[in-house]
């Protein structure tokens, strides 16, 4: 028999497990010191993964919603107001409870809590703040705190939030208004970029500003916001989706972007589509986001030649990329610098630190590569090396293309969703 | 052939002292056949008396090693691999007599093990603070957390900073097939050989944990490999969760199929 706890765990649980983030870490280090009442730590770094589900997702947090009560109709949404899932809601207490006797266990780095908007926005992020704070007052507990706040709740919760919280997030669902129309007609885009442009600001403010007697500001959700996309749902193409992550990244200073491939939902509107976006394009709009964050490529570069402002299902971007421009190819292993190493396919960053160490002490050959576990198949027609060159006709190659597409390794990008 | 059998766990100061006496005597690796504490003591070569080989220079070896080194070395110590003392005698020998930068040497075939076996012990001893789990007890009338983990190396003790800090205001005791170690909210305690039946069988929270991880699985996705990849089987025996994945991935795809069902219907 199941107890009470046991059913809403499974309901509640059950539907936040669309939400794609796990992230648990960039909000710095910190412990319960010698003396100092609490339990919990950041270790700093990423936060760890706890346990893996067979959809190779990390378990990293408690996720769970408050409630999935709503009074909301989105559309992509398994818990809009029209829908007939099962339904249940945790009290405040029990949510703090199970969070903390889940810590103790070692199970989770901490809490994701989200939550369907029941009676009005406030209503709802006033207990969602109840849980924080009593986590972190009543509890001292040190441990990860991820609040998704509430579009149109008031700015004076979502600040007290921020005081609790390591990271907020707010999820802009569609990248444009037009499919928040068609699929969450409550939702309006500029009200979703205010509460971030808000927080953005709060979040600068705490971390350079002094109070007039010098003190420091209390921390302010150290760990920065993140959002959520859904993907395939609606007609935008990934051109419009990654528009608006940069715009996302550069002007609300965003942690992180998550997408998620629409997936069909029990008991889903007529509107949807019936059939999954395809998890590989999910798959290739992170290795842009990637691209964009952490290699030095720029929108234009990443689309240019792309058919349909789409990417190439194909090939990963960067690969994409190198066979649209196999002019600038094949780069010298042994002298080219940091930025240019980055845009040889098959080498991630990892390795070109690799290189750039090893390289001081000898002149690179084609099995120093081969120590280094470079993909020698994916490198070959990029590169040259002290002893190697690429057949001058590889490059040429109209099948290149073909060729390279299965030499794609299995990455850890399963891990950042 | 001399034969030096390390008989502590992990076996870092054990290893060092005799690595440095053997460098000063000029021993050179070849000349040395490095035990652990898990092989068998061989009758065989026990008779035999150790050569020393003259030394090649009159002056006493340095016997300097970069700071980085000692880390290393602590950490390759703890790998389980019983060739893993021999290996470090070899750098440690090649970094006084050949290169001093033999180190930064990443492509050099020791280096290359010696790296090799540094990151299984770093993922290993990460794995612990992933993947290990307590269960509540009372203790002396009061709260006490136990668990039973099996790592894969010998990183019970690298791992202990994590757990004293997390969870410095619990009392608690991990116990692994060699080692325990018990906190008390001050200090720890560590004993040899624990007997696993001290660690209870039940909790009386597990089953929502057990209840959340099915719960959180989303049917529509499986991608098993994934899955494997950063939680191999060998650690499934930690975690009481693991015993669910078959069925989750049994049931998966009739539960993928019901939904689309739904849908559509």
């Amino acid at each position: 028999m199941q107890d009470k706890i046991e059913t809403k765990l499974e309901i509640l649980a059950d539907a936040a497990k669309y939400d794609a983030s796990c992230a648990s870490g960039s909000a710095g280090k910190r412990s319960a010191g010698k003396g100092e009442k609490g339990i919990g730590s950041l270790t700093g770094g990423s936060g760890i993964c706890h346990s893996f589900t067979p959809d190779g997702r990390c378990v990293s947090l408690l996720k769970i919603l408050m409630t999935n009560y709503c009074i909301y109709d989105c559309h992509y949404c398994i818990n809009r107001i029209s829908s007939n899932v099962r339904r249940a809601r945790f009290t405040v207490q029990e949510v703090v409870d199970l969070t903390i006797n889940f810590y103790k266990r070692n199970y989770i780095e901490g809490l994701f809590l989200s939550s369907g908007i029941i009676k009005d926005p406030d209503y709802t992020m006033e207990s969602m703040v109840k849980i924080a704070k009593s986590l972190r007052v009543d509890h001292h507990f040190k441990g990860y705190i991820h609040l998704k706040t509430i579009p149109n709740a008031s700015p004076e919760l979502q600040e007290e939030a921020g005081l609790y919280a390591d990271r907020l997030s707010i999820n802009i669902e569609m990248p444009t208004q037009k499919g928040l129309n068609t699929f969450a007609p409550e939702k309006n885009i500029s009200d979703i970029t205010g509460s971030m442009g808000r927080l953005r600001n709060k979040i600068s403010e705490h971390k350079t500003s002094k109070t007039h007697t010098g003190k420091r500001l209390p921390r302010f959700a150290p760990g920065g916001q993140s959002t959520q996309m859904i993907v395939g749902a609606d007609a935008s193409d990934d051109k419009t989706i990654l528009n608006s992550s940069v715009d996302l990244y550069q002007t609300h200073k965003l942690r992180r972007v998550y997408y998620s491939a629409f997936s069909p939902i029990p008991d889903a509107s007529l509107i949807l589509p019936l059939k999954p976006a395809p998890l590989i394009r999910e798959h290739r709009l992170y290795q842009a986001d990637w691209l964009l964050r952490f290699y030095d490529f720029s929108l234009d570069e990443i689309l240019q030649g792309t058919k349909n402002n789409m990417l190439d299902m194909d090939h990963d971007p960067k690969l994409a990329w190198a066979l649209r421009n196999r002019h600038l190819f094949p780069i010298d292993i042994n002298k080219a610098d940091k930025k240019l190493l980055l845009r040889i396919p098959g080498l991630g960053a990892l390795t070109v630190q690799k290189i750039i160490k090893a390289r001081k002490y000898c002149n690179l050959s084609w099995s120093d590569l081969t120590k280094m576990r470079v993909p020698l198949g994916k490198v070959k027609p990029f590169i040259t090396a002290s002893d190697y060159r690429p057949p001058a006709y590889l490059l040429d190659m109209e099948s290149l293309g073909n060729q390279l597409k299965n030499t794609e390794q299995l990455d850890l990008f399963g891990r950042a969703v | 052939m001399k034969i030096i059998r390390i008989s502590t766990l992990p076996g870092y100061e054990e290893w060092k002292d005799n690595a440095k006496s053997c460098l000063l005597d000029y021993i050179p690796p070849s000349s040395i056949a490095w035990k652990d504490i898990n092989e068998p003591q061989d009758e065989l070569f026990a008779g035999i008396k150790s050569k020393k080989t003259p030394p090649s220079s009159p002056h006493k070896p340095v016997l300097k090693v970069p700071k980085s080194f000692v880390e290393l070395a602590q950490t390759a110590c703890c790998h389980k691999d019983p060739e893993r003392f021999s290996l470090l005698y070899k750098v440690f020998w090649r970094i006084n007599f050949e290169n001093r930068k033999l180190l930064s040497q990443s492509l050099d075939d020791d280096i290359i093990l010696l790296n090799k076996m540094i990151k299984e012990v770093r993922r290993d001893s990460y794995k612990i603070t992933a993947f290990l789990r307590f269960r509540e007890t009372l203790y002396e009338g009061k709260e006490h957390y136990v668990a039973w983990y099996e790592p894969f190396h010998y990183t019970l003790e690298r791992a202990l900073p994590f757990f004293t800090k997390r969870f410095r205001n619990m009392n608690w005791s991990i116990l692994t097939p060699y080692r325990a170690a018990h906190w008390d909210g001050e200090n720890v305690l560590l004993q040899d050989n624990p007997d696993p039946s001290q660690v209870p069988d039940e909790d009386r929270i597990e089953k929502y944990w057990l209840t959340y991880y099915a719960g959180i699985f989303n049917p529509a996705r499986v991608k098993k490999s994934a899955m494997l990849a950063q939680m191999p089987k060998k650690y499934w025996n930690n975690l009481p969760e693991a015993k669910l994945i078959p069925d989750l991935l049994h049931n998966s795809e009739a539960k993928a199929r019901e939904m689309i069902d739904k849908i559509k219907a």
